[in-house]
């Protein structure tokens, strides 16, 4: 691994670590919602079919993937802007390629620790095994799910650097906009038909749709997880250039250098 | 003759129809220390922010080390640092987690070793653990100069780095640049408001007003470029002798007290005038005469005097 990408691992850990924010930002409302979820999900599964019950706290870990590796690629810039230190960090020899696959990474790595630890709370308090939808859809899912999480980072990320930090607000509240979209929480067809045809191009929903019928047959559906790969690697294509695009402007128009002051 | 370590050529930067920096160039040899001055808004930033690559020039080149800074930035950074009073650290995590961080972000793998030194000769060891937002900040701009001096860099890019320091500590951290400048050969551009600062320091100065270069020479070949001195005279004679003898070379004076009269004239008429009160029997008792500073130079731009 790049020197460089390891640095700004280790301060992405020293961050995390010392700052209580984060901690509440990603443990703390992760560990919350999963116990509201899975009260509501354990009431629900006892008048509901079980299977229909358990949608809501299935959603909630499968949502959560996309909440924490994008918060963390896009306020992980943020903590250095408020600290006037990104430009600092962009005069060492530190690429943006470099930058991008630290965050990346950096998300991921914390994205897994939290799925962990909240899939292992909805075991122990709520009864919820994850794993009853499969070892192998697990992976496709989380897979697509982190894809089309870092596409929506980098945009976000790219919307920051270009506009500053007067629309810092969207770095960890814009991606809620897909939450009803991609219907996260309920079947697919509770969505207005305009909405629905909406949704199909957004790869979380096959996601959430293979997820919930896998609750009841946990077999693969190559379908679902193809199509879902095939948009996100148009997401992320487009997410890239959208990114370097804005990231480019911003150093046009001196925003870049202006973001640390 | 050897390769500068930096050369700008014709670099300009427009901002919306704004032109920020205009055809801007200049050099920097090894081992020089360049001070890079001017009034607010003359563009000394947004250079600074082109010659690290944060700001994109509209046009112009910057090569450092023979190397096209466009296309080898990575290699070209790796070589030069940057120090400022205005950009701080990450204020989360400690002074040495930081210096760590930027250790590894200049490929450094073992920069503990490094960090320690310096932090001795900084006076900041017991705040190595300190978060560096508890620190104040002198302190912080004692830290900014160890990052920026981690990869042994031979240019340092200088912001006003003396800005918040306390007179002896900024007296150090001149000494240090005079140190390593003098042992390694590093060269810096040195942006900074602090006259007596650039006057001990730099080699060569650079006046830019309005995004050009107004006037580049040694800090002596631009207070030489004023002529205009102040000549103060103690005398044993009738004030209004002198008085007379003043007025009638057309001579702007005045008595400070009743023996002392303060004269502002040319550096070019001061013998005249002083062998002429000697000629009408004025006794001089002492003679003083006020050279302009780098900061007259300063202020002369910064109010549009033209005659620099």
């Amino acid at each position: 691994m790049s020197e460089r990408i390891k640095a700004i691992l280790l301060q992405e850990l020293y961050i995390t670590r010392g700052s209580l924010e984060i901690v509440i930002d990603l443990f703390y409302t992760s560990l919350m919602t999963v116990v509201v979820f899975g009260l509501v999900s354990g009431f629900l599964t006892g008048v509901l079919n079980p299977n229909t019950g358990s949608y809501l706290i299935l959603g909630m870990l499968l949502w959560d993937v996309i909440r924490v590796n994008q918060y963390s690629i896009t306020v992980g810039s943020l903590w250095n802007i408020w600290s006037h230190n990104l430009s600092n960090m962009f005069v060492a020899p530190l690429s943006l390629l470099e930058y991008v696959i630290a965050g990346l990474l950096s998300g991921l790595l914390k994205t897994l620790v939290i799925f962990a630890m909240i899939s292992v709370v909805a075991a122990a308090w709520f009864h919820f095994n994850i794993g009853r939808i499969g070892v192998v859809n697990l992976a496709l899912f989380f897979g697509n799910l982190t894809l089309f999480a870092w596409s929506v980072g980098l945009v976000l990320l790219g919307i920051v650097f270009l506009i500053g930090t007067r629309i810092q607000a969207l770095a960890w509240g814009a991606v809620f906009i897909f939450q009803p979209l991609t219907a996260a929480f309920f079947p697919l067809r509770v969505l207005p038909p305009a909405v629905r045809a909406v949704a199909y191009g957004i790869p979380p929903t096959w996601v959430f749709e293979a997820a919930r019928r896998a609750l009841a047959d946990p077999s693969v559906d190559w379908t679902s997880a193809g199509i879902a790969f095939g948009e996100n690697l148009l997401y992320l294509g487009i997410g890239v250039w959208a990114f370097y695009l804005m990231w480019s402007r911003s150093r046009d128009s001196g925003q870049f250098a202006r973001n640390d002051g | 003759m050897s390769t500068p370590l930096l050369q700008v050529e014709n670099l300009v930067k427009d901002f919306d129809g704004f032109r920020a920096v205009d055809q801007v160039s200049f050099t920097i040899p090894k081992g020089r220390i360049i001070g890079l001055l001017g009034p607010n808004g003359a563009g000394k930033t947004t250079t600074i922010h082109m010659l690290l690559g944060i700001t994109t020039p509209t046009a112009g080149r910057i090569t450092y080390f023979g190397q096209d800074f466009a296309t080898h930035r990575q290699a070209c950074l790796q070589r030069i640092n940057f120090a400022s009073s205005y950009n701080t650290l990450q204020g989360r995590i400690t002074v040495a987690q930081n210096l760590i961080v930027f250790g590894h972000l200049y490929g450094i793998r073992r920069p503990e070793a490094k960090i320690r030194k310096w932090a001795d000769y900084f006076e900041v060891t017991p705040l190595l653990h300190r978060r560096y937002w508890d620190l104040s900040t002198g302190q912080r701009t004692r830290v900014n100069l160890i990052k920026a001096l981690l990869n042994d860099p031979e240019l340092i890019l200088m912001d006003e780095p003396t800005a918040a320091l306390d007179p002896d500590i900024a007296d150090k951290t001149l000494s240090l640049i005079e140190e390593i400048r003098r042992t390694a050969g590093v060269s810096i551009l040195y942006t900074s408001h602090r006259m007596a600062e650039v006057t001990r320091i730099c080699d060569e100065v650079i006046f830019l007003d309005h995004g050009r270069i107004f006037a580049q020479d040694t800090p002596l070949g631009l207070t030489k470029r004023i002529r205009s001195a102040r000549l103060r005279l103690t005398v044993e004679a009738d004030r209004d002798t002198v008085a007379a003898f003043l007025a009638e070379r057309a001579q702007t004076f005045r008595f400070s007290q009743d023996h002392t009269v303060v004269i502002d004239t040319t550096e070019d008429r001061i013998p005249e005038l002083i062998f002429g009160l000697s000629e009408r029997g004025v006794w001089i008792t002492d003679i003083d005469v006020e050279k302009p500073t780098l900061e007259d130079v300063f202020l002369k731009i910064a109010r549009g005097d033209a005659n620099v």
